[in-house]
């Protein structure tokens, strides 16, 4: 299958997929158990028959989006990098060694919406894992040195990713779809701000006081553990941990008022590129409207839809298709991805584009296809439930988006209410003129 | 210590899975690799056939990717493509065959709740594959456009890897990446597919793999329906023997970028299994842990100097490093390199960081390990290893993998083991019997070709200036990096553009 597109598409935008659910009441399969301490700080654990391993993710709320201040773009992920420079007690090096010593499996990641530590262990380590991830959310401390050499390594990063087209649309894309609100900028930043990062020491330790606070962040241990032990351990290492979480001041975007078109041109050689999107509201389960552009997505860009047989298959026009609605904290894009076999077919792809938006604007999709998509849902999400890690890692972007994994059940519910004449008025919601940036890439010749 | 048993446990139980077979009649033994667990509710699929991108003829190299790309997408006599991916829809489920270096993996997952009406369309590609002419020009047009343009200018990092491969191996079957070049890729004719499948994809040549919650006589009722492919032969391949690499050779590879991507290797004789393998696997660890911060490499150019993202060695083949973060199994070879990736350094530093790597590689050649850095890196290892397997799926690739390395026990449970057997002294005997520093190939993607071929010949010093300030112990070692010497002589040096590879 086109695993290559799929998979391109999931890492250039750490975006969310589609929701994983499953039919009925019990969603989500497991028993999960709550701790929430006096200064805000929820846990969330899941105990499963993993012998002996344990996932234990750290889920900030913070991400790109956050980055309200001015020439502070990529910052989120440079803090996330700061995280690893170790404490009074743990210092770097020491926090490094007790990581290998345990042989964990340990990293993070930053997208627009989080920043996740996460690391897989031997549960006979919780503890020690506990104890060096509670002391550097709530004692993080890095010399002026430290940060400067730092910010090398986040440059090195930028270098390595800028070479793919795929980065310079989706940075283009950004920035022409929105006016005022953070999601103008990617996640590792624009290049000037990247650079500048070495004068931002001050800054830094500022962004740790308002975000690294425990009313913004939400544990998540998965595995093989005592509920109880756990959670005594939690107060224990959690509880000296002060409130203090700061709210960005994040502007919200205006409505757009007119299309936006752009065409950029790349160093390198590449198919050209295109991406339609349209501005999605912010992800609640209660709004069916914007709950139904994901199946919409699927069944009208994805692999069984009809403009993927005859742009793909018959045709042959695009080396991929591949849709992302768009899931985010706040309002963000629904886009539609290609990758065009010949220059001269641009315009013919951009037009079948806009057919297919006018056909499900104007014809309700068959109950029978609605089933394979929830049936769909229902074994993406079973299959991934295979180890600690798999169960862990899903669950951060619903909990980043609304605090919890309830809304895991909710959203589910909710989805069953979509009928086709709910994706019907989606498209004629949502595919406007109005909402759209249209973004084309060049390579040279 | 419980946690730790168990797990042990679990990774020996492959081992008796495997042998469980052996009294029933309906399938042989010697080809089927089972592990059975009721309570999971999804099976995997892995069948291995004996063939890979070492068997494309030549002039026709990229055959087996393109024929097992045939296979993911290609549909067959009884189902197009397109009505393929309808069916497979409501299951979340794909399956896909793909083509290593030596290994072909034709596999699927699925739930259980789904098995019938999946296995019906998963035998039916093989049984029955179409090989229509629109799914073989899709894949044409999609392998010429990655070879022209994805591969030379998306990553520049993976761009050097492929060049090293092509380079160590060059007149062997492993001297051309799996996707072929743009001539071979070109030539290559539906017949061709047609007559790679049958030859490869015979009835002689596969293990059969399954894991999770299947019943019992399903394992005889796949090997049976494998026995309607073509007759034919086991393949069997001999180790490539690549031309000793002498001296250090240089290839330069001329493209527009901010940013040097360097990739160094030569190849070992040394495979897993062994007892030295895993004591040079501690040392490897110690010295360059993939995608890990206990990498002393990683610790000397990014940590200290903040040169760029990353610093990793390997002593096995690891396609896809930048996307995965533990070895993922499958893409087994009989011949191995010891690699270092060096990830996008800045322009300017990229004479200085090929001579801190470098040095650093002579530094753990000519002195070892120490007894704490022998210690920590075996301990890491023994826990660390857990984390290869997490899932069923990938616990049949590496059970699949125990058997083309001729493995009597899995290799993680040996991993663990050894890690409590071996010494310093052997892992310290094994870096100077497998590792050095005088003959390799070093492949650098870069802004310029004269210029730093005059500076790499005459040793001219690299200076390096920081943006922000280093401690003293950094400096003081800079200055013996700044003028390390490397003995590359200017015939050894090779330019390439663009243009020229994958021709």
């Amino acid at each position: 299958m086109n695993k290559f597109a799929i998979l391109l598409i999931g890492v250039l935008l750490m975006s969310s997929s589609l929701l994983n659910a499953a039919q009925g009441d019990n969603v989500f399969p497991y028993k999960t158990h709550y701790v929430t301490l006096d200064n805000g700080l929820k846990a969330i654990l899941i105990p499963v028959d993993s012998p002996g391993l344990v996932a234990y993710y750290s889920v900030v709320r913070t991400g790109s989006r956050d980055e309200w201040e001015d020439g502070k773009s990529g910052f989120a992920h440079f803090f996330e990098h700061m995280m690893f420079r170790g404490t009074d007690r743990f210092p770097g090096n020491v926090y490094d060694s007790i990581v290998t010593s345990i042989g964990a499996d340990a990293n993070a990641y930053t997208s627009d919406d989080l920043t996740v530590y996460h690391l897989n262990f031997a549960s006979e380590d919780l503890e020690t894992v506990m104890d060096i991830e509670s002391d550097r959310f709530r004692n993080l401390k890095y010399s002026l040195e430290q940060f400067q050499t730092e910010s090398g390594a986040v440059y090195g990063e930028y270098r390595k990713g800028r070479t793919s087209p795929w980065s310079v649309a989706i940075e283009a894309l950004r920035d022409l779809a929105f006016e005022k609100h953070t999601y103008k900028h990617t996640t590792i930043g624009f290049e000037r701000d990247v650079k500048d990062m070495p004068n931002l020491y001050d800054y830094s330790i500022s962004f740790y006081n308002r975000y690294y606070r425990p009313e913004n962040v939400v544990l998540l241990i998965v595995g093989d553990f005592d509920v109880k032990k756990t959670e005594t351990m939690i107060r224990r290492f959690y509880s000296p941990w002060q409130k203090g979480y700061t709210l960005p001041k994040i502007i919200p975007e205006p409505e757009q008022t007119n299309p936006k078109n752009r065409e950029i041109q790349y160093e390198g050689r590449t198919l050209p590129l295109v991406i339609m999107s349209f501005k999605n509201d912010a992800f609640d389960p209660a709004n069916l409207k914007s709950l139904a552009t994901y199946p919409l997505a699927e069944l009208a860009f994805g692999e069984t839809s009809e403009l993927y047989k005859k742009l793909v298959l018959n045709e042959q026009k695009v080396q991929f298709i591949s849709p992302d609605p768009g899931m985010a904290r706040d309002p963000y894009l629904f886009s539609v991805y290609a990758m065009v076999n010949d220059e001269k077919d641009i315009d013919y792809v951009i037009s079948e584009i806009n057919k297919t938006i006018t056909e499900f604007q104007l014809s309700p999709v068959t109950t029978e296809q609605l089933n394979d998509l929830i049936s769909r849902e229902k074994y993406s999400f079973l299959m991934s439930l295979d180890s600690p890690d798999g169960i862990a890692s899903s669950l951060p972007q619903y909990i980043t988006l609304t605090g919890d994994i309830k809304v895991i059940d909710e959203m589910f519910n909710n989805y069953q209410q979509i009928t086709p004449e709910t994706i019907m008025s989606a498209a004629k919601y949502y595919f406007t003129p109005e909402r759209s940036t249209t973004l084309i890439l060049r390579g040279a010749k | 210590m419980r946690t730790l048993l168990f797990l042990s446990l679990l990774l020996i139980s492959l081992t008796f899975s495997n042998n469980a077979s052996e009294g029933m009649m309906n399938y042989d033994p010697d080809k089927t690799v089972l592990l059975e667990s009721s309570q999971e509710p999804v099976i995997s699929f892995k069948i291995w056939f004996k063939s890979g991108s070492q068997d494309d003829p030549s002039g026709k190299e990229g055959l087996a990717y393109f024929t097992a790309r045939m296979l993911s997408e290609g549909g067959t006599l009884n189902n197009s493509y397109e009505q393929i991916l309808l069916k497979l829809f409501p299951f979340a489920a794909s399956y896909y065959a793909s083509a290593g270096t030596e290994m072909t993996i034709f596999g699927g997952r699925i739930h259980k709740d789904n098995l019938g009406e999946f296995y019906k369309l998963f035998i039916d590609q093989l049984l029955n594959p179409a090989f229509s002419q629109d799914a073989f020009a899709r894949i044409k047009e999609n392998t010429l456009n990655y070879l022209k343009t994805t591969l030379k200018y998306s990553s520049d990092e993976e761009l050097g890897k492929a060049v090293l491969y092509n380079k160590i191996f060059r007149g062997t079957g492993y001297g051309h990446i799996s996707s072929g070049t743009i001539s071979s890729v070109e030539s290559i004719t539906i017949e061709d597919v047609k007559q790679f499948f049958k030859k490869y994809y015979n009835r002689n040549n596969f293990v059969l793999g399954l894991a999770g919650g299947f019943e019992k006589d399903f394992p005889a009722k796949v090997f049976s329906d494998l026995q309607k492919l073509s007759d034919g032969k086991e393949s069997i391949v001999k180790a490539p023997e690549p031309k000793p690499v002498k001296g250090l050779n240089v290839t330069i590879v001329n493209k527009k970028s901010n940013a040097t991507a360097i990739s160094i290797g030569f190849p070992i004789d040394l495979l897993r299994g062994s007892r030295e393998w895993y004591a040079l696997a501690i040392a490897n660890s110690y010295f360059g842990e993939h995608r890990n911060s206990s990498s002393h490499l990683y610790q000397v150019i990014r940590e200290a100097r903040g040169l760029n993202y990353g610093d990793y060695s390997y002593i096995e083949h690891f396609p896809n490093g930048g996307r995965f973060q533990m070895p993922m199994p499958n893409a087994p070879r009989k011949k191995q390199i010891f690699e270092i990736w060096i990830r996008p350094v800045p322009n300017e530093t990229k004479h200085f960081s090929l001579r801190a790597a470098l040095r650093e590689l002579r530094k753990i050649v000519d002195g070892g390990l120490s007894q704490e850095q022998f210690d920590l890196t075996r301990n890491f290892l023994k826990k660390y290893v857990l984390h290869y397997a997490p899932d069923m799926n990938t616990r049949l690739g590496y059970a699949l993998d125990d058997k083309f390395y001729g493995m009597k026990e899995s290799h993680l449970a040996l991993f663990r083991k050894m890690m409590d057997q071996l010494t310093l002294e052997d892992v310290n005997k094994a870096i100077k019997k497998y590792l050095q520093y005088d003959n390799m190939e070093i492949v650098m993607i870069t802004d310029e070709d004269k210029p730093l071929k005059d500076a790499l010949v005459t040793n001219a010093p690299s200076p390096i200036s920081y943006a922000t300030p280093k401690p003293d112990t950094v400096l003081e070692e800079d200055k013996e990096i700044i003028n390390y010497k490397l003995q590359i002589s200017g015939d050894k040096v090779e330019f390439l553009t663009l243009d020229e590879l994958f021709k």
